[in-house]
C-alpha cells in the first residue's frame, strides 16, 4: 500500500512552524514525546511507546557453539522488523533501505559499543556459548523509530534473565526457572540513541522528530550515548553539512536526554522488579489504561456451567444419525478394488476440518478401538483422488470390518502393515470424512 | 460438523432480532437483525415463517425505508454490518419509514457520490489529475472540471496541491471521479485550496458530527479565532487562522473533540478563550 | 531457531504465573481489550486472555496490488508475526485458518478490487494463542469498520489425560493436554466457522468441546458487546 502523500501546504506549514519554533504537538524544540515502558510476563519482553511510535522488544537465548575466531565470547544478534502494522507502506518480507540502515545502526549502538559483557556469556570455551537474540517489532510508526527501538532493545536486555547453567567436567546442565533463579545479563552501560532532525540546511533542529517532521527534514543526526556521556555511535544522514559546533551542541543535548531516559528506564525496571518480588500483578494486562473508553476488561473469569455441555453433547450424539451409505467395493481386476463413488476430492478447499490431522499420525489403532462402528462408514467414502485404494485381499478386509471382535483387528493391522503402507496414515482423515457425510 | 453445530446453535440462539425503534441511538453490532416498525408488532421474533409476506405489505403502506451505511438488506431482513450507534431520520412527509444508518467511528474512507472531499493531487497525466482521497484508489479529476476552465485556459494545479471537490462518479466497481464545479458550472467554494494552512486527519464520525446542521463544536470554534476551515467527508480538515499558533491550537482542539463529552469540551473552550 | 523456541516456551511455561486463581471446572481467564490504540492502521485492537496477548492492525478497504486484485470481491490477507524469529510453517498455517475465518464473515463483495489486510503480532503466548488471534482480529476488523456478516470469536478447549475439559487453557495446560481443540464461532447462529485440533479425542468429546465452546462464546460475545458499548459511550 502506498503512503498518503504529503501535500504542499502541510510541508510549507511545517517548515514555517519550525521557523517560529512551534511544533504540531505543542512540544518545544528539545522536547521528547512521552515515553512509556511496559513489561510483559516473560523476561526480556517490553513495549516502548514514544508518543504514538511503538516498539515491541523480546530477548531470547540459546546455547550455540561460538564463532571460530572468538571462542570465549557469546553472540549478540539484533533484528528489527518493520511490520506492515506500523505503516501501510512497509511491505512484508522486503528488506528496505530504511530497515537495513536501522538494523545496522542498532548493531553499532548496542553490539559494537560492548555494552553487554559477551565473555560472561561463555559456558564452555570453544564449545558452548549463549546466543542472545533481540527481536524488535515496530508496531506503530509515528517517527523516530531508531530512538524507540534502541530504548526497547536496552530495556529488554536489562529485563532479560537467562536460565542458569553449571558445568561439571564436560557436562553442561541447564536449570529451569524453578530449580534455580535465572541470571540477568551483565550490562556495562546503556547506550541510547537520540535523533536530531535538521531543517533548512541545518538552520533549525528538532529533537525526536515525529513522522510528519521526518518527511520534511533535510538531514538527520543520530547520536548514541550512555549516561556517562560517552558517545557510542554517531551517524549523520541526508547529506547535510554540519558544523563542528552544531555536532557538539547536539552531543550536549543528547547527554541531557540520555540521562533523563536512563533514569526513566531504571525506574521502570525497578518498579517491575518490585512488583514481581511482591507477587503482585504484572504483565501487559496491567498496563492497559483502564480509564480509556476504548479499553475494556472482564475482570474475573466467569465460570461456565460444565454440566450443560455434557447433556447437550449427549443429545447431539444421539440425534446424529449413523452413517447410511455403504457402497460395495468394486473389484476391477483381481487384486484391485475401489471403494466409494469416485467423485472428485474436495478436501483441498475445506480448510476447516482438513488441518486437524497434524498430530494424529500413527493413531489409527486407538481410533479403531474407540469406535468399531465407525469403520463401516469409514470405508465407504474414500474419494478417488485419495487413491483408489489397492487392497491385496479385499474379502478379508470386508469380513474384518463387520466382525466386532478383537482378534481379527489384530490381523488386519498386520495385513495392512504388510501390504499397504499408505492406508494407516489415512485413517484419521477418513474418520472425519465419514462424519461430514453423515450430516 | 458445521451442521451439527448449527443444531445446537438454534437452541442457544443468542441474537434475537430487535425492533429498530427500540435500539435507536444505541450501539449495534455486525450481524444483528433489526425489525422495522411494520414488522415488529403482532408477530414475535420467533415466527420467521410469516415474515416475508408481512414485510412487503407493511413496507408499502408505511412509506419508504432507506437503509444507509452500516446496514444491508438480505431478502426481507435488515442486518447490521458495522458497529456503531443506530441513527434514524424521519422522512419529510408521512409516518414510518425514513433513513436508518449506523454511525461508526471508522478512519478509512470509501468514496460516495455527492460527497465533498479534500484530495491531494498525486499526478498529472494528460487531461486528468490523479487525486488521493484516502480511498482504495485515487480519484480522477479532469482539468476541465474547474470553474472557467477551457482547453486553452487550464487551471493552475501542481502535484501536492489540495483540492476540494465533489464526487460525480463513485461506486464500488468504477474509478471514482471528482469535479470542482456544481451542476451550473460554478465553483461554489470548490477548487484548489490555498497554499497556507494545515491539513490533518480525524475519524469519519467526527467529520459527520462537525458537518451536522447545528453543530455546537463549530460555533464554539468560530468564537475563538477568525478562521478559514474546510471539512472533507474523507476525514480531512484544512484549517487556517491568522497565525501559526492559532492554527495549531485549532487543529489540536478539533482533533481532541473526538473523545470529549460536551462538558469537557466547553471547559477547554472557555479556558482557551480566556488565554 | 528451533532451540530458541524451545527454551522460550520452557521459560514461559514455568513463569506462566496466572493472575488470579482459576476455579474448578470450566472458566475463561480474564479478558481485556483495547481498541484503536495504533494511529496508523485503519483499525487496531489489542486482545488479552490471561497472559496471552495479541495485537492486531487492519487496513482496508485499501488499494490492492494488481497481481492480487479480485474483480468481484476484496482481497483478504492475514499476516501473523511471531515474537521471536521469522514466521515459519506454524504461522503460515495459522494465517490460513484465520484468513478463512475472516473470509467467512467479511462482506468482501461490497468492496471489490480492494484489499483488506489484517496484521497480527503475537505479544505474549501463554496458551490459547490461536483463539486470542481470532478475537484480536475480530475486534480490529470491527474497529476498522469493515462490513461484516457477523462477529466471530475463537475458543480453545483442552482435554487432559483423564478427559476433563478445560476452556481457554494456559500454555502449561495445553502442553499437558491429550487434545487441544480450537473453534471459531460466529455471533449470529453460533455456527462453527473454523476448527482445528491436535491430539486424540473421541467423537463424543468433540461434541462436548464444541458445546462448551459455544457456551464460552456467549461470554466472549458479551465481552465484545460491553467493550464496544463502552467505546461508543461518548458519541
Amino acid at each position: 500500500m502506498k503512503e498518503t502523500p504529503l501535500s504542499n501546504c502541510e510541508r510549507r506549514f511545517l517548515l514555517r512552524a519550525i521557523e517560529e519554533k512551534k511544533r504540531l504537538d505543542g512540544r518545544q524544540t528539545y522536547d521528547y514525546r512521552n515515553i512509556k515502558i511496559s513489561f510483559g510476563t516473560d523476561y526480556g519482553c517490553c513495549i516502548v511507546e514514544l508518543g504514538k511510535t511503538r516498539v515491541l522488544g523480546q530477548v531470547s537465548c540459546e546455547l550455540v557453539s561460538p564463532k571460530l575466531n572468538r571462542a570465549t565470547e557469546g553472540i549478540l544478534f539484533f533484528n528489527l522488523e518493520l511490520s506492515q502494522m506500523a505503516a501501510p507502506a512497509f511491505e512484508p518480507g522486503r528488506q528496505s533501505d530504511l530497515l537495513v540502515k536501522l538494523n545496522r545502526l542498532l548493531e553499532r549502538c548496542l553490539r559494537n559499543s560492548k555494552c553487554i559483557d559477551t565473555e560472561s556469556l561463555c559456558v564452555v570455551a570453544g564449545e558452548k556459548v549463549w546466543q542472545i537474540r533481540v527481536d524488535l517489532h515496530l508496531l506503530n510508526h509515528d517517527g523516530n523509530i531508531i530512538d524507540a527501538a534502541s530504548i526497547a532493545a536496552i530495556v529488554a536486555l536489562c529485563h532479560f534473565r537467562r536460565p542458569d547453567v553449571s558445568v561439571q567436567g564436560d557436562e553442561v546442565t541447564l536449570y529451569t526457572l524453578e530449580e534455580r533463579d535465572p541470571v540477568p545479563l551483565s550490562i556495562h552501560h546503556m547506550p541510547i540513541c537520540v535523533s536530531f532532525a535538521f531543517f533548512q540546511q541545518g538552520t533549525y533542529l528538532l529533537v525526536d522528530p515525529n513522522e510528519r517532521e521526518e518527511r520534511v527534514m533535510d538531514g538527520l543526526l543520530v547520536i548514541a550515548m550512555n549516561k556517562h556521556r560517552e558517545i557510542c555511535t554517531i551517524q549523520s544522514s541526508g547529506g547535510i553539512m554540519l558544523l563542528k559546533d552544531q555536532v557538539l551542541r547536539c552531543s550536549k543535548i543528547a547527554g541531557v536526554k540520555v540521562a533523563e531516559i536512563t533514569e526513566l528506564i531504571q525506574k521502570a525496571l525497578a518498579n517491575d522488579q518490585k512488583v514481581r518480588k511482591e507477587g503482585g500483578k504484572f504483565g501487559f494486562a496491567e498496563s492497559i489504561a483502564n480509564q480509556r473508553i476504548t479499553a475494556f476488561r472482564m475482570e474475573k473469569a466467569p465460570i461456565d456451567t460444565s454440566d450443560v455441555e455434557e447433556k447437550a453433547e449427549e443429545i447431539i450424539s444421539e440425534a446424529e444419525p449413523p452413517s447410511e451409505v455403504v457402497s460395495k467395493p468394486v473389484l476391477w481386476t483381481p487384486g484391485t478394488a475401489q471403494i466409494g463413488e469416485g467423485i472428485e476430492n474436495s478436501w483441498g478447499d475445506l480448510e476447516d476440518s482438513e488441518k486437524e490431522d497434524e498430530d494424529e499420525g500413527g493413531s489409527d489403532e486407538a481410533i479403531i478401538l474407540d469406535s468399531i462402528k465407525m469403520d463401516t462408514g469409514e470405508v465407504s467414502n474414500i474419494g478417488s483422488q485419495d487413491a483408489p485404494i489397492v487392497l491385496s485381499d479385499s474379502e478379508e478386509e470386508e469380513m474384518i470390518i463387520l466382525e466386532p471382535d478383537k482378534n481379527p483387528k489384530k490381523i488386519r493391522t498386520q495385513t495392512i502393515s504388510a501390504t499397504q503402507v499408505k492406508a494407516p496414515s489415512k485413517k484419521p482423515v477418513k474418520k472425519r470424512k465419514k462424519k461430514r457425510a453423515a450430516n | 460438523m458445521a451442521e451439527a453445530a448449527a443444531v445446537v446453535a438454534e437452541s442457544l440462539a443468542g441474537y434475537r432480532a430487535r425492533a429498530a425503534r427500540a435500539v435507536l441511538e444505541q450501539v449495534v453490532l455486525p450481524g444483528e437483525e433489526l425489525l422495522l416498525p411494520g414488522q415488529e408488532d403482532g408477530e414475535g421474533p420467533g415466527s420467521a415463517g410469516e415474515r416475508p409476506l408481512r414485510l412487503n405489505a407493511g413496507a408499502r403502506s408505511r412509506g419508504r425505508v432507506v437503509c444507509g451505511p452500516g446496514l444491508r438488506r438480505c431478502g426481507d431482513r435488515l442486518l447490521v454490518t458495522k458497529c456503531g450507534r443506530l441513527r434514524h431520520k424521519e422522512p419529510g412527509s408521512g409516518n414510518g419509514g425514513g433513513v436508518y444508518w449506523v454511525d461508526s467511528q471508522q478512519k478509512r474512507y470509501v468514496p460516495v457520490k455527492g460527497d465533498h472531499v479534500i484530495g491531494i493531487v498525486t499526478a498529472k497525466s494528460g487531461d486528468i489529475f490523479k487525486v488521493d482521497v484516502g480511498g482504495s484508489e485515487p480519484a480522477s479529476l479532469s482539468y476541465l472540471s474547474f470553474e472557467g476552465a477551457t482547453k486553452r485556459n487550464r487551471p493552475n494545479v501542481q502535484v501536492g496541491d489540495l483540492i476540494y471537490g465533489q464526487f460525480v462518479v463513485a461506486n464500488k466497481d468504477m474509478e471514482p471521479e471528482m469535479v470542482c464545479i456544481d451542476s451550473c458550472g460554478r465553483a461554489n467554494g470548490m477548487g484548489v485550496i490555498g497554499q497556507d494552512g494545515l491539513l490533518f486527519k480525524v475519524t469519519l464520525g467526527l467529520i459527520r458530527r462537525l458537518l451536522a446542521p447545528d453543530c455546537e463544536i463549530l460555533q464554539e470554534v468560530g468564537k475563538l479565532y477568525p478562521l478559514e476551515i474546510v471539512f472533507g467527508m474523507n476525514g480531512r480538515i484544512w484549517v487556517k487562522a491568522k497565525t501559526i499558533q492559532q492554527t495549531l491550537i485549532l487543529a489540536n482542539v478539533l482533533e481532541a473533540c473526538e473523545h470529549m463529552t460536551a462538558d469537557q469540551r466547553k471547559q477547554i473552550f472557555s479556558r482557551l478563550a480566556e488565554s | 531457531m528451533e532451540g530458541v523456541m524451545q527454551t522460550e516456551t520452557k521459560i514461559r511455561a514455568e513463569s506462566g504465573i496466572e493472575s488470579g486463581p482459576r476455579g474448578p471446572g470450566c472458566s475463561l481467564r480474564n479478558f481485556a481489550c483495547e481498541q484503536n490504540l495504533l494511529s496508523r492502521p485503519d483499525g487496531s485492537a489489542s486482545f488479552l486472555q490471561g497472559d496471552t496477548s495479541v495485537l492486531a492492525g487492519v487496513y482496508g478497504p485499501a488499494e490492492v496490488k494488481v497481481s492480487k486484485e479480485i474483480f468481484n470481491k476484496a482481497t483478504l490477507e492475514v499476516t501473523l508475526r511471531p515474537k521471536i524469529g521469522l514466521p515459519g510453517v506454524a504461522e503460515k498455517s495459522r494465517e490460513r485458518l484465520i484468513r478463512n475465518t475472516c473470509e467467512a464473515v467479511v462482506l468482501g463483495a461490497l468492496h471489490p478490487r480492494t484489499s483488506i489486510t489484517v496484521v497480527l503480532q503475537v505479544v505474549s503466548d501463554a496458551g490459547s494463542l490461536l483463539a486470542c488471534c481470532l478475537n484480536a482480529a475480530c475486534m480490529a476488523l470491527v474497529d476498522a469498520g469493515v462490513p461484516m456478516r457477523a462477529l466471530f470469536c475463537g475458543v480453545t478447549c483442552a482435554l487432559d489425560s483423564d478427559g476433563t475439559l478445560l476452556l481457554d487453557p494456559t500454555a502449561k495446560q495445553e502442553k499437558e493436554a491429550r487434545a487441544v481443540l480450537t473453534f471459531a464461532l460466529d455471533s449470529v447462529e453460533r455456527k462453527l466457522l473454523m476448527s482445528t485440533t491436535k491430539g486424540l479425542y473421541s467423537d463424543a468429546e468433540l461434541q462436548q468441546c464444541l458445546a462448551a465452546a459455544q457456551a464460552a462464546s456467549q461470554h466472549v460475545f458479551r465481552f465484545y458487546r460491553e467493550s464496544l458499548q463502552r467505546r461508543y459511550s461518548k458519541s
